[in-house]
């Protein structure tokens, strides 16, 4: 019996419709099936990894007739535990979607709004490749560096060496929503900043906002079942009850924006009873050093006065510290978004979890935090060392240049963008060049938009006509990672050291190209001196990948590590002796933050909005389990998961504004408000209101997502530097969780 | 030939909804077809909420009231126990429908034929694991030869009735213990 899975290939909507993404031209492309010579073609399974997270899954990819079938988890992987999530294999119906920009576009209506049609029109690479040399040569001629804006990721290595021979200053990236406290607090309490934690071998586990098993993201979720199967026992706290949650022992509702005063005063339970790791902290730490600072800065967080911050009782909190002081290896993972941005204390909050840490004994040792055993796979600057760089002169339009650990850890930040931009140094960006991002990850996405307004040439590469793609002067049409090339270093499960494989499982369709791709092009046209050899002939990417798979001793080519797709290096793990820190110790205490005048020690600040009569709940946001952040909801099976958000509300709370499940809310703060319908559940706290992010796209030609859902950061404040200043903020937070709402129903 | 059945423990599903959405790719379909879906129940007052996630498909059950019911003979059972539709007869009626107690059956309206889960058939052949189970990051689905599981599990959990159709699904309930 024959089971067709070629039907899935034939999508609606390829032909109509599809005016402005010109879908009808490619019916032939959406519709291999039609072309495909027999039905009995071969079937080839190559060896890939995921693109769509830091989990970075090994992908078993089976081919047929160069359509890709089907992708799975590959077994022996150490981040994916061969299994992969709903994002990593609906990801072949993002490459066959028929939305998918195809070719370089111009627009031809000069009224750039997110709510009018750019009018695009199609140019040859050619064309967008020799507008771009001519506006941005003319912008560093006429403004020097600080008039181009880079809204992209520091990485390929191609394009940083692009950006950095230029010698652009504006760099932005979402890392302030993310991860950049936590790692400057890394940085400066036990060394490099690390995800990785030894799950299976822990013994007690204390989640503060660590949501990662929502997120399904594969790397942790498997560590953390393991932790389970082994006796861990884990406690989470979250306003909300999540899967993880679900997931653990215990959990407690906490205030939103208060995990801060729980962990200072678990320390101070550890510091009281002595119930902290003594060999540890003696010998690897700074402890001694700075003992009666410590202890007196502890000493004002009791259980009793956490308990009337965060709801939860003081008799639990002092068990809990107990239990976690007792019951080790213990530890408390941080990631990215799930605390270390979400509130103006958040970087007090990474300090005080990685003290917790710390004095639990557990840095680089089993069931703790580690450093990632990796093969370091050497980047573009040391196969070809380039020219020296220009000095980085400018204004910073996000004005990072106030926050010099910010700076120090080069993410440059979202949420002080458009303040910047329209106020601080109006008119100083010229050029803007986008990629990867959605409009939607930024506070005040409207007001985003009236900042790109304002520069006069703006480039957006991407996969699909997403928001951004809106403001552009030209738009890019780009790869996917399963039509790209790359060495995959396993970090977040990694005590020996792994790399997997990326390459192409299929060609880049019409006219697509990847970034490394596009940093060479419009290098040999801006900056020759830094994209040649010492031979002098151009870097070529391929010959590039060679050299890295050589040096990093991986093989004599990158196809003789093709073949082999997965390298893992038995190695003992030897816990760390010497920490990569000023003092060779983990710092409690840090003195380089002293020098700033930034609080050495963890203390006691609250989130920023606090409830009040006009805004009376918290706003809490989430990501869903089965979208990646903005860029899946455009997807068939994703979509039909989970086509739109909601307003999710307790019964107490919907009870009092007489909302009923599914009736259409407003929901408003002080900087905005978006209706969508209600949904109602326990498991919420009374006093919150949660909107998943990713939703809300404008742009029309996002077919299936596009004008579905809300955009919850229309209600999120966007900063200004003053205020992170006035906040102590020193690590950057972008406060994507610190704000308040109302609601009242608009429709029944 | 051995029959075969899948096992559900729901203490380890993440809710990721993996399984479902290798469902739909590997079926395929516009829209893409959906044999499997991931469903969560919350029961309790805050703070006493309690959720819990099943992951349900077609139970190729061994007494199955489709393969009883069909006017045309088109829901066939292969000798492994797989429940399959077979095409070339199935007029799309719907009775099968009607008789599943678990909403397996789906009319694909573009073929007037019925469509269901059917084990990924080609790929158990093939000597690999349905799509769903392959997928799923923490061994929350599983699925084997049915005399096996049956030892592993439960035949109900809460959220799910046991019926009469005796269907090949078994749960492991209870959660983590700690060490």
């Amino acid at each position: 019996m024959a089971i067709t899975r070629r039907s899935w290939l034939r999508l609606t909507g390829a032909t109509g419709a599809g005016l402005m993404s010109g879908a009808d031209l490619f019916a032939d492309f959406f519709q291999p099936a039609a072309t495909a010579s027999s039905a009995a073609a071969e079937l080839k399974t190559l060896i890939t990894s995921c693109g769509l997270c830091d989990s970075t899954c090994g992908m078993r990819a089976s081919v047929q007739d160069g359509v890709l079938r089907f992708v799975e988890g590959l077994p022996g992987d150490q981040h994916s535990n061969g299994g992969i999530c709903a994002k990593g294999t609906s990801s072949i119906s993002t490459i066959y979607d028929p939305d998918r920009l195809k070719y370089p576009m111009k627009r031809t209506n000069p009224n750039k709004s997110l709510h009018s049609d750019p009018g695009w029109v199609r140019i040859t690479w050619e064309e967008a490749l020799a507008t771009m040399e001519a506006r941005f040569k003319a912008y560093l001629a006429q403004s020097g560096p600080e008039s181009l804006l880079f809204v992209t990721r520091n990485s390929p290595d191609l394009f940083a060496r692009f950006m950095n021979a230029l010698g652009v200053v504006n760099r932005v990236d979402h890392n302030d929503l993310c991860y950049v406290a936590d790692r400057i607090i890394q940085r400066y309490t036990m060394g490099p900043h690390t995800f990785a934690h030894d799950f299976e071998n822990s013994k007690y586990i204390l989640l503060f906002g660590w949501d990662l098993i929502a997120r399904s993201k594969v790397v942790f979720c498997h560590q953390f079942t393991a932790a389970r199967d082994n006796g861990a026992k884990v406690v989470c706290f979250n306003p909300q009850y999540s899967p993880t949650a679900r997931m653990s022992d215990e959990w407690y509702p906490i205030r939103p924006g208060s995990d801060l005063a729980v962990v200072l005063a678990i320390i101070h339970v550890l510091l009281d009873e002595e119930l902290y790791n003594r060999d540890f902290v003696r010998e690897f730490t700074n402890f001694t050093e700075f003992e009666q600072e410590i202890r007196a800065n502890f000493r004002q967080y009791s259980p009793e006065w956490a308990e009337k911050l965060t709801d939860v009782p003081a008799a639990d909190i002092r068990r809990i510290a107990r239990e976690f002081g007792t019951r080790g290896p213990s530890v408390a993972p941080l990631h990215k978004k799930t605390i270390g941005a979400n509130y103006a204390n958040s970087t007090q909050v990474a300090h005080a979890i990685s003290v917790l840490n710390i004095l639990a004994g557990t840095i680089d040792r089993p069931g703790g935090r580690y450093f990632p055993r990796t093969i370091s796979i050497p980047a573009v600057d040391s196969v070809y060392p380039p020219p020296k760089y220009p000095p980085k002169t400018g204004r910073r339009v996000d004005g990072r240049d106030k926050l010099p650990l910010v700076t120090e850890a080069n993410n440059g930040m979202f949420s002080t963008l458009s303040d910047g931009m329209l106020n601080r140094f109006p008119g100083v960006i010229k050029g803007i060049f986008w990629q990867g991002y959605s409009l939607n990850s930024f506070p005040r996405p409207e007001r985003v938009a009236q900042a790109l307004k304002t520069a006069e040439f703006m480039v957006v590469l991407d996969i699909l006509p997403v928001d951004a793609a809106l403001m552009a002067d030209i738009v890019l049409p780009s790869t996917t990672f399963l039509e790209g090339s790359d060495l995959i270093a396993r970090t977040n499960n990694a005590k020996s050291p792994q790399v997997v494989v990326r390459q192409p499982v299929v060609s880049a369709p019409f006219e697509t190209r990847s970034l490394g791709w596009l940093a060479i092009e419009l290098g040999k046209r801006l900056a020759p001196d830094y994209f040649r050899t010492s031979d002098g002939a151009w870097i070529s990417s391929s010959r590039l990948l060679d050299e890295k798979t050589k040096r990093a001793g991986l093989g004599e080519t990158f196809a003789e590590f093709r073949s082999k797709g997965l390298v893992t290096i038995d190695r003992p793990f030897v816990p760390a002796t010497k920490f990569s820190t000023a003092t060779g110790k983990c710092q409690l205490y840090v003195p380089e933050f002293a020098k700033l005048s930034y609080d050495p020690l963890p203390v006691w600040k609250p989130k920023r909005e606090q409830p009040s009569q006009s805004y009376p709940y918290y706003l809490l946001t989430y990501i869903p389990s089965m979208h990646r952040r903005n860029s899946t909801q455009n997807n068939p099976i994703l979509h039909r998961m989970m086509p739109e958000n909601s307003a999710v509300m307790h019964p107490a709370l919907a009870a009092q504004h007489g909302v009923r499940e599914g009736d259409k809310v407003r929901v408003s703060s002080r900087v905005g408000s978006v209706v969508l319908p209600a949904h109602l559940t326990h498991t919420v706290r009374p006093d919150c209101v949660l909107i998943a992010h990713g939703f809300g796209h404008v742009s029309p030609m996002l077919r299936r997502a596009g004008g579905k859902g809300v955009r919850d950061s229309d209600l999120i404040p966007d900063r200004t530097i003053d205020d992170l200043l006035a906040d102590s903020n020193f690590g950057g937070s972008g406060c994507i969780m610190d704000a308040v709402v109302s609601v009242e129903v608009v429709l029944r | 030939m051995t029959n075969y059945g899948w096992l559900f423990d729901a203490k380890r599903c993440l809710e990721c909804h993996a399984c479902e959405a290798a469902c739909s790719q590997w079926n395929g379909g516009s829209p893409p077809a959906q044999f499997r879906a991931v469903r969560g129940f919350e029961s309790g007052a805050f703070p006493n909420v309690r959720t819990q996630v099943l992951s349900l498909s077609c139970n190729h059950c061994l007494n199955a009231s489709c393969v009883k019911v069909c006017p045309t003979k088109a829901m066939t059972r292969r000798a492994d126990g797989i429940i399959h539709v077979n095409k070339d007869v199935c007029v799309g009626c719907g009775l099968c429908s009607r008789f599943c107690p678990f909403g397996a059956l789906k009319l694909d309206e573009s073929s007037r034929k019925m469509t269901k889960c059917e084990m990924c058939a080609p790929r158990v052949d093939g000597g690999l694991q349905p799509a769903c189970v392959s997928v799923c990051p923490t061994q929350a689905l599983q699925w084997g030869p049915w005399d096996e599981i049956r030892q592993n599990g439960s035949d109900r959990t809460e959220n799910f009735v046991h019926v009469w159709t005796s269907p090949a699904v078994r749960f492991i309930t209870g959660t983590w213990k700690q060490s």
